[in-house]
């Protein structure tokens, strides 16, 4: 049992949430999404946006949503993000069964919303799958082509430069606030106080980070105006230069294929 | 040095004002600079050396729209008609805080980005040229953020080059980098310089690489160019540098001292080796007076047998400590030393017990840091962290210093503040944000907001890094003090000429454990343990070796005062 306690916090500790996030933002290479091409991924993200909400249902809601995880699974998603969504699914769920209570019949509305929640769950999976196999660079390729300014997705490519930073600078605020405060004398039942100190703590870091970052992002400008960012934006030569390596291959029609027949079998044999 | 372009630089009566600022930065500054030559801009805090060197690619004035006067013509370009963008393709920047001027996520697409920006279809040939050049390849698919001080450094200096600049501006890489790597970043300059013929320039206060490197020195004072002259020659001018706070190499100031003739003082250790040739000077003196580190009584600090590990994304598991047990004694002042990366902040990290040890016990002050919250063993411990911006979680510098009393419910707080504050002499920026102070004024403030909180151990990390040596010498000070008030200091630092000054005791730290541990003269006189761990001794240290002693002193007081002693010993030896 301790053992298992132990083993618990291991996998919620600050540090292995922070790796395995991390993991998931920049580690996509060997997944299978991450072969395709970003615009045609891009596409089927939108156009399974759409397909859960053509159907009623149970059973073809579940065969999309076993298709998915399998791509989820591929993509090697994030395991505290598949937690955080279980999670977050089951307990609406699980609150709609309360409200309800006093309204009617539970069960009945639980069962009721059953098609509802999947449809939402299997547009999390997707798009857990579909993000977490695009790097920072086919991301901002992907939307760069389908006519995004670059100002934009720059932005998206400098967010994944400076999220570890953030990370780093956020944990060692947080800590600069521990060694400053007083922890609570009586943790409480299942360490509860303790607990709100540290989400206190948490929130109050933020502030002093934003100041940082503020502060930071002067230089950052100044350098990249001085590496030619603003020249970029005229620049045919530079878009052409940076959308060059992106090329539809059998692989991308193939699988898009093959996602609009396996819906089209669902919808039709079930 | 044989320069194959053709871009100059000239600086014509410069005025520069900054938007919403009365005084001019720059105030008539005039100067020229020949290809291929290797330039130091030296100057104090706020003379101007900055905004002058930033009006050559064109961000003084078009980034910053204040009022320019007079003119700037570069490789041909008058930099008021020209864009940044145009610029830059003849003038390379390499910011001061590099980390900042990173903005991708692997060290590909960084130095990528400018030949990208500008649509060169050769930009992967470019990477790699700049990558090789650099000896940097290898690490294409590697993340910025996982990469040392160096590295990082280097992949900034890569990607201002990777535009192939005639020109390369270089802003302070002595004051954010550990001795070793600022020597690697200057002999890939020096490369640069003399193989590829770029004129370099870096604004520089460690003068120790501008003698052994650049060929002149460009003193700035006030908004104007007070001189430039030949190296040799610009160190000699004592008197103007120190107005500046800027201090010459310590060979330099030992021989101001011991030569009086006025003939012209050398400023590199090989001059001086052969400049005091001739003098004998009695071997071994001994500075902080006891020689024996006062390791009696009961530990405050024990560590055992710690290792200490963590996993990065990219660069495998780095195992930080290795089996390392260390015992630190009261009254003891301690120096950690060590390249980066050897371990020294993870050790002090452990010592608050933020972090807990993979294997081994830490205890501190009789508790073990497992089995107690960090805020409890900081009644105890204060770590000033090396980035005092991380310190600061309120909006005025007392603000932050009365933090810990206000959260504990002290009644004395007021007064206590006052104290700490009236200590470190904090009355005239009090009311400030701690973050918008300039360096030296943050680590002050964020030793005050160590000290407030009373503590007997005292952990510094790096308190004298990216200071100018005016600053330096400040905090030198303010630590004494602070020795004063509390039982134990513990630094961490790869500034040797603090430890040498300071310490009692020396732990000599290399990939994770402790490989010397003793009096600061017995560890800098072992050459070969310093080698290791990959530092380098200080000047005093390296003069006495080129002059045969085995233990040298190790100030420059103490060095010119064996030269003088034993000077009148070799006359009378000689006749």
């Amino acid at each position: 049992m301790m053992a298992a306690l132990d083993d618990l916090r291991e996998a919620t500790s600050v540090e292995a949430i922070k790796s395995d996030l991390l993991r998931t933002a920049y580690e996509n290479e060997g997944s299978f999404l991450h072969k395709l091409d970003p615009r045609v991924l891009l596409l089927w993200y939108v156009v399974f946006l759409f397909v859960p909400w053509l159907f009623y249902d149970v059973t073809v809601l579940l065969g999309l949503l076993v298709f998915v995880s399998a791509l989820a699974m591929l993509s090697r998603v994030s395991l505290f993000l598949v937690g955080l969504m279980t999670f977050t699914v089951a307990t609406t769920l699980g609150s709609y069964a309360v409200v309800t209570v006093f309204t009617g019949d539970p069960v009945a509305a639980v069962r009721a919303l059953i098609p509802f929640t999947l449809k939402l769950t299997i547009i999390s999976v997707s798009s857990l799958a579909v993000f977490s196999s695009m790097g920072p660079k086919t991301l901002s390729q992907g939307l760069q082509s389908l006519g995004i300014p670059r100002q934009f997705t720059f932005l998206i490519t400098y967010g994944y430069r400076m999220l570890p930073v953030l990370f780093e600078e956020y944990h060692d605020l947080v800590n600069s606030f521990r060694l400053r405060s007083t922890a609570p004398s009586n943790p409480g039942w299942f360490r509860w106080r303790h607990y709100t100190y540290l989400l206190k703590l948490s929130m109050r870091a933020f502030y002093p980070m934003i100041f940082n970052v503020a502060k930071r992002s002067r230089v950052t400008v100044e350098a990249m105006e001085a590496r030619g960012f603003s020249h970029s934006l005229q620049d045919d030569a530079s878009t052409d230069l940076r959308l060059a390596d992106m090329k539809i291959r059998p692989l991308d029609v193939g699988f898009f294929a093959g996602s609009l027949t396996l819906v089209a079998v669902l919808a039709v044999f079930i | 040095m044989t320069a194959i372009h053709n871009s100059h630089i000239a600086v014509d009566e410069l005025q520069f004002q900054y938007p919403g600022t009365d005084e001019y930065v720059l105030d008539g500054a005039n100067l020229t600079i020949e290809p291929g030559e290797f330039v130091a801009v030296v100057g104090g805090n706020g003379s101007g050396k900055t905004t002058l060197c930033k009006s050559f690619n064109g961000i003084i004035p078009h980034f910053y729209e204040g009022d320019m006067q007079g003119g700037v013509s570069v490789a041909g370009h008058d930099v008021a008609e020209s864009s940044v963008a145009e610029l830059s393709q003849h003038v390379g920047y390499v910011f001061q805080e590099f980390d900042n001027q990173l903005v991708s996520p692997t060290v590909f697409e960084e130095v990528a980005f400018a030949p990208m920006n500008y649509g060169h279809e050769d930009y992967r040939e470019r990477v790699h040229r700049t990558l090789d050049l650099l000896d940097l390849d290898g690490l294409e698919d590697r993340f910025v953020w996982e990469l040392s001080g160096g590295q990082k450094h280097l992949v900034a200096l890569a990607a201002a080059l990777s535009l192939d600049p005639d020109i390369l501006v270089v802003d302070e890489p002595a004051a954010q980098l550990d001795p070793i790597n600022a020597r690697e970043t200057y002999e890939q300059l020096a490369t640069l310089n003399q193989t590829h013929g770029k004129t370099i320039i870096t604004i520089e206060h460690q003068t120790e690489f501008i003698a052994e490197y650049c060929d002149s020195v460009v003193l700035v004072e006030d908004g104007v160019v007070s001189w430039k002259r030949p190296v040799k020659d610009a160190l000699n001018q004592i008197t103007d540098l120190r107005a500046q706070s800027v201090h010459p190499p310590q060979v330099t100031r030992i021989a101001e001292r011991v030569l009086d003739n006025g003939e012209q003082l050398p400023v590199t250790i090989s001059d001086a080796a052969t400049r005091f040739a001739e003098y004998a000077i009695t071997d071994g003196g001994r500075l902080n007076g006891d020689s024996e580190p006062a390791s009696e009584g009961t530990p405050v600090i024990s560590v055992e047998d710690v290792s200490h590990s963590y996993d990065t994304l990219r660069s495998g598991t780095k195992h930080v400590l290795d089996d390392l047990s260390l015992e630190v004694y009261p009254d003891e002042r301690v120096v950690l030393v060590g390249s980066n990366g050897a371990g020294k902040s993870t050790l002090m990290q452990l010592l608050t017990g933020l972090e807990t040890p993979d294997s081994g016990t830490v205890t501190v002050d009789g508790t073990d840091t497992e089995r107690v919250l960090p805020e409890e063993l900081a009644d105890e411990v204060v770590y000033v962290k090396q980035n005092p911006e991380e310190m600061f979680i309120d909006d005025s510098v007392r603000a932050d210093v009365a933090h810990y009393l206000k959260d504990r419910d002290y009644t004395d707080v007021e007064q206590r503040v006052d104290g700490v504050i009236d200590f470190l002499d904090l009355e005239a920026l009090e009311d400030r944000d701690g973050r918008l102070l300039s360096v030296g004024q943050q680590r002050r403030a964020s030793l005050a907001i160590g000290l407030a909180t009373n503590p007997s151990i005292v952990l510094l990390d790096e308190p004298t890094g990216s200071l100018d040596l005016a600053s330096r010498e400040e905090v030198g000070r303010t630590i004494d003090r602070a020795g004063e008030r509390v039982e134990t200091v513990v630094i961490a630092t790869h500034d040797l000429e603090l430890a040498a000054s300071w310490a009692t005791r020396v732990v000599v730290l290399d990939s994770g454990g402790i490989i010397a541990d003793g009096h600061p003269n017995e560890v800098f006189a072992n050459l070969d343990v310093l080698d290791r761990a990959n530092l380098r001794p200080p000047q005093t240290v390296r003069l006495g070796t080129e002059l045969g002693l085995k233990q040298a002193p190790l100030t420059v007081e103490a060095f010119a005062d064996s030269l003088n002693d034993d000077a009148s010993a070799t006359t009378e030896g000689g006749e």
